[in-house]
């Protein structure tokens, strides 16, 4: 055993003393911010004009009610007898340096799940390896894909999936699409190639403008939600208008450190859902409302053991009762087997890569290398690494 | 030769190997399937019988049991028809070494060496399983064997082998024949075996 358990003894012990009071500082902070939701709530007098104006003038990740008060709770309709449920995830293989050859395989699984139907799920996987120059660099200088870039086409490619199957499944009865995540693409995927990120929510846009054609509804699913926007908001009602100021804006991460919007909505029964709540991020106030794709959410408190989930919609499904009713009722049928909707947990598991898989494909690769006389080898940090860890990590 | 491997060699011996794999509810191995798996940087073949099938702890499972009283019937006859034919059951299977193959012929023996971590697995094909039975010494090392339930897989590889043969009922009379050489000494255990193999 390489790590010495024994010289991190007392480091851990003090690790269990850190949490426990930093954990009593938490719940002081939860519970003002609590009691500043609630009055808010009771009285939101300005705050909607206050929010939209500062998401208008700043970049400024808060959260901005619509008509539904504050402190509701919906419980959810009754299901459809006829309903499909579609979902998508997917997984992938980084280009290493340091193996046979530079590549990247991504795969995305999904599922068909039909209500009123006796017939077993379909499930689908569509793996793709990439490998050409323009695939696997970006811009002139030869820089290597990045990890974000990776998994920003494979979101892409998810929601494609989504959008080809709620093409299909709309024929036979409505149509609900899930995705495990957040319907927001990495803001700071722009930061490293402006063109690069420009392309991907374009494309992703146009996916979920697919998705709205076809009938389908959307939404995206977070589990342990760290978000925090309604804090944002709350923070947000403490400030004289006239003081409202960037720097200001940001002492939110002090006065509610570490307070998530989950803890707001503790009020919630198993099944209900929150009020509806526009996501004031820069992103989705800005070109996915140009596209007409803004993005809200609301939180949904599954039954099993309080598990709360953020679930992101777009505005044409916010905005259209029978859609939103559709989404929650189908998002709590779904969760009844552990609390996480049983079509995301499965199209996961379709999805992954696992180490045996990634194994297999370096031996497609070393064979496909061979074949065509082009010599290979893993580089001498990876010979060693393989040698000194192989047996322990298989079993 | 059938191509397609059904899994990956997890931990091996000369006498025996674990494959793991994961298949759908109804591709999971058979008791008593001959199998072969590469040795010897694949210049040779180890030739085995599967004796023990293990289906893996999936803690996905669990969930889906406790599920059952939360809907209605067919609600959760989707549910489990999608974990029978879609999901891959987790499996771990022992396997007896009976022999190996080398470059020109099957030997009944204990290989000069076991399959490497992660080496593919694969059926033996009819031919194969006709070429490895043509003799019957390997029937020895099952009856040498400590692990193996010994009178259940040699009627399991018997009754599979001779499935492949031209002449199903010679093939079992000479089997029979080399049984009661090997079990001579116990009368009860020997009949036994041959009521198994429907002599």
């Amino acid at each position: 055993m390489a790590l010495e358990l024994n010289k991190l003894t007392a480091k851990i012990g003090e690790l269990g003393k850190y949490a426990a009071v930093r954990n009593r500082d938490l719940d002081k902070r939860v519970e003002i911010a609590r009691t500043v939701f609630r009055s808010v709530a009771a009285a939101p007098g300005e705050i909607v004009r206050v929010a939209e104006s500062v998401s208008k003038r700043f970049r400024w990740a808060g959260a901005i009610p619509t008509e539904e008060p504050m402190l509701s709770a919906f419980d959810p309709v009754s299901r459809p007898a006829r309903l499909n449920v579609v979902a998508a995830d997917g997984s992938q293989i980084q280009p290493d340096r340091h193996n046979l050859a530079l590549y990247y395989v991504i795969n995305i699984g999904s599922i068909v799940f039909r209500y009123g139907v006796s017939s077993a799920p379909d499930v689908f996987r569509h793996p793709d390896a990439f490998f050409e120059d323009e695939e696997l660099y970006y811009e002139d200088e030869g820089s290597l894909m990045t990890t974000e870039m990776i998994n920003a086409r494979r979101d892409v490619r998810e929601i494609g999936e989504l959008a080809r199957l709620g093409g299909i499944e709309m024929r036979t009865a409505p149509t609900v699409a899930l995705l495990d995540n957040g319907l927001l693409l990495y803001i700071s995927l722009r930061e490293q190639n402006p063109r690069f990120g420009d392309e991907i929510v374009r494309e992703y846009l146009a996916q979920l403008y697919a998705l709205k054609a076809s009938g389908a509804v959307v939404a995206g699913v977070v589990d342990r939600p760290r978000s925090a926007n309604v804090v944002r908001l709350v923070h947000l009602a403490g400030l004289e208008e006239v003081e409202i100021a960037p720097e200001k804006l940001r002492e939110v991460n002090r006065v509610y450190k570490h307070v998530t919007d989950a803890s707001l909505f503790n009020f919630l029964g198993s099944g209900q859902r929150s009020a509806v709540f526009v996501l004031a991020s820069p992103a989705s106030v800005g070109e996915y409302a140009d596209a007409g794709h803004k993005i809200y959410f609301f939180f949904l408190n599954t039954g099993e053991s309080g598990n709360l989930l953020r679930v992101e919609v777009p505005e044409w499904v916010a905005s259209n009762k029978e859609k939103l009713d559709l989404v929650h009722t189908t998002i709590v049928a779904q969760c009844k087997t552990n609390g996480f909707p049983y079509v995301l947990a499965r199209a996961h598991e379709e999805a992954l890569i696992k180490a045996a898989d990634k194994f297999a494909v370096d031996e497609m690769v070393a064979s496909a290398l061979a074949n065509n006389g082009v010599p290979f080898g893993v580089s001498l940090k990876q010979m060693n690494k393989n040698l000194l860890s192989g047996k322990r990590r298989y079993r | 030769m059938t191509k397609v491997h059904i899994g990956r060699s997890q931990r091996s011996s000369t006498t025996g190997f674990v494959f793991g794999c994961s298949v759908p509810a109804p591709e999971v191995p058979l008791f008593g399937s001959f199998v072969r798996a590469p040795i010897q940087q694949a210049h040779a073949d180890a030739i085995g019988l599967i004796y023990d099938i293990t289906v893996e702890d999936d803690q996905f499972v669990g969930p889906m049991i406790s599920a059952d009283d939360k809907m209605d019937e067919d609600e959760y006859e989707t549910y489990l028809q999608d974990q029978r034919r879609n999901r891959q059951v987790p499996i771990e299977v022992s396997v007896l070494t009976v022999g190996y193959r080398n470059a020109s012929r099957y030997i009944h023996a204990l290989p000069p060496q076991p399959p490497m971590l992660l080496d593919k697995i694969f059926y033996c094909s009819d031919e194969e399983i006709r070429e490895f039975t043509a003799r019957f010494d390997f029937l020895q090392l099952i009856l040498a064997s400590a692990e193996a339930p010994a009178d259940q897989l040699m009627a399991s590889a018997l009754t599979k082998a001779a499935s492949v043969q031209a002449d199903k009922e010679q093939f079992l009379k000479a089997a029979g024949r080399e049984l009661a050489i090997l079990m001579g000494r116990d009368l009860n255990r020997l009949q036994q075996l041959l009521r198994r193999i429907a002599l």
